[in-house]
């Protein structure tokens, strides 16, 4: 059966009320939750993605119990692309390996990070280790070092979602599970992923810069505005539709991640039920995370998307000789007024 | 309007430093967004959640008053965090769109970590 693993913004209201619905609506397939730590509850660690909360170990132990009461694994994320060395140092190992001891003990089921140092450290454990889309595994070398370093979930770089021989190959090359995101709407091969996800990840740290940012936005305000000028880089970003969730089950991808932890608590329900139920009527936008901006931007018609999926498994990528999603994006894509 | 915004951010600023000491209002706004929600919001220094939350009947009546000298209808008034700290950077009324409702203002649990809900109206 395929598994679901659902973001958490991190407060505990919010993990009973994505617990409610998915037990009151019988959402089966939703295996666990993930949260974000940050600062408070560990000095130096920073993540991928912005953290908006800061629970202490005895709030993770609190919440994780609460969601095994239900049924559902809990996961935390510390997916930082950039601990600034601190993690080599004695201070920080110990640190740590502390950390990683104290979430053991409180009974949490799995970690996400992107380091392969700590995926190493993490081997001293038993909670899972799930290789963050962060560590960019895009080929079945990249997938298979990292289970040597003790991976148990491989989250793919989202920029090969739709690469389906590169896909097929990873999960041929490893026995762990592989795992897809699904509703990220990052631009495909985005010039500036790297360097905004290690900015998010020192920002969300205490590794910050000397003097305030005078162009923290730099990344994401380019990243709008690329797309503003050539919206087919909407339509050729590695989002997956609900309804396209079996092509990855044909080919052996059981698991299944929505994006989405800094959204408010009943925007990640609504994705929940879209992917849950395989269905969405309306602006796929709505459902897509990273960035939701677009949503008051474009429409796009899911409908209307229905099948492009087979060109996109078998296309090159080599869109200058192409067009395809030049044209899609003639039919599926207005803008809104 | 601009006297009712200026004076607002002043009121503000004075009521706080009242109930809590040394507050400091840098800016006050009207704002507009994209999906129809208007709002009045306030950037802060000096708050901490721990005021909001013993104070926070007064401090939600005080917004609402200022948000409908404004003309904004205070639906729901929140506080934003600073992420991860104590310090309580903005508070906000907004008159919200129907997708806001929904989204925002229909969980039970406060939208996201960063906010705490001082009032949220009943529309169901
Ligand atoms: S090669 Fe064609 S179908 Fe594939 S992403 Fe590029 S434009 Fe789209
Ligand atoms: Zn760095
Ligand atoms: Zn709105």
């Amino acid at each position: 059966m395929p598994r679901f693993i659902v973001p958490h913004p991190g407060h505990f209201p919010a993990l009973k009320e994505i617990i409610e619905v998915k037990e009151a609506e019988n959402l089966k397939e939703v295996e666990g939750v993930f949260m974000g730590v940050m600062g408070g509850s560990l000095e130096v660690m920073g993540s991928g993605r912005g953290v908006l909360h800061a629970p202490l170990i005895e709030e993770i132990r609190e919440q994780t119990e609460y969601a095994h009461q239900h049924g559902i694994k809990m996961n935390i994320a510390m997916n930082s692309t950039c601990l600034g060395g601190h993690h080599l140092t004695f201070e920080g190992y110990k640190m740590f390996e502390w950390y990683f001891s104290e979430l053991n003990k409180a009974g949490v089921d799995g970690v996400i990070v992107a380091e392969p140092y700590l995926v190493e450290l993490l081997r001293d454990f038993p909670m899972k280790t799930t290789i963050s889309v962060l560590s960019y595994v895009d080929a079945p070398q990249r997938a298979k070092f990292f289970e040597d370093l003790g991976a148990d979930v491989i989250t793919v770089d989202t920029n090969i979602n739709r690469h389906f021989e590169l896909l097929k190959g990873i999960v041929k090359a490893v026995n762990c599970d592989v795992r897809v995101i699904v509703n990220e709407g990052c631009l495909y091969r985005c010039p500036f992923r790297y360097f905004h996800y290690n900015l998010a990840s020192h920002l969300s740290s205490l590794n910050q810069p000397r003097s305030p940012l005078f162009a923290p936005d730099y990344y994401f305000d380019k990243c709008i505005n690329i797309r503003l000028r050539n919206p087919t880089q909407i339509i050729k970003s590695p989002w997956i539709r609900p309804e396209d969730i079996k092509e990855y089950e044909a080919i052996g991808i059981t698991c299944f991640k929505l994006s989405g932890r800094t959204k408010a608590v009943n925007w990640i329900i609504e994705c929940m039920r879209s992917y849950s139920h395989r269905t969405f009527k309306g602006n796929l936008l709505e459902i897509l995370d990273c960035p939701q901006m677009l949503r008051d931007m474009f429409y796009i018609e899911n409908e209307k998307l229905e099948g492009s999926i087979e060109q996109w498994k078998r296309c090159k990528k080599i869109c200058n000789e192409c067009g395809y999603c030049d044209k899609r994006t003639q039919e599926v894509l207005t803008y809104l007024k | 309007m601009k006297k009712e915004i200026s004076e607002g951010r002043r009121k503000l600023e004075e009521e706080l430093r009242n109930l809590v000491g040394n507050i400091f209002v840098p800016e006050a706004k009207v704002f507009g967004m994209v999906c129809g929600c208007v709002g009045f919001a306030v950037d802060l220094r000096g708050l901490q959640y721990d005021d909001v939350d013993v104070f926070r009947e007064k401090i939600s009546a005080i917004m609402e008053e200022i948000s409908k000298s404004v003309g904004v209808e205070p639906e729901f008034v929140y506080a934003r965090n600073l992420p991860g700290s104590e310090e309580v950077v903005t508070l906000t009324a907004r008159e919200l769109c129907e997708r806001c409702k929904r989204e925002f203002a229909e969980s039970k649990a406060p939208p996201r970590p960063d906010i705490v809900v001082l009032k949220k109206k009943r529309w169901k």
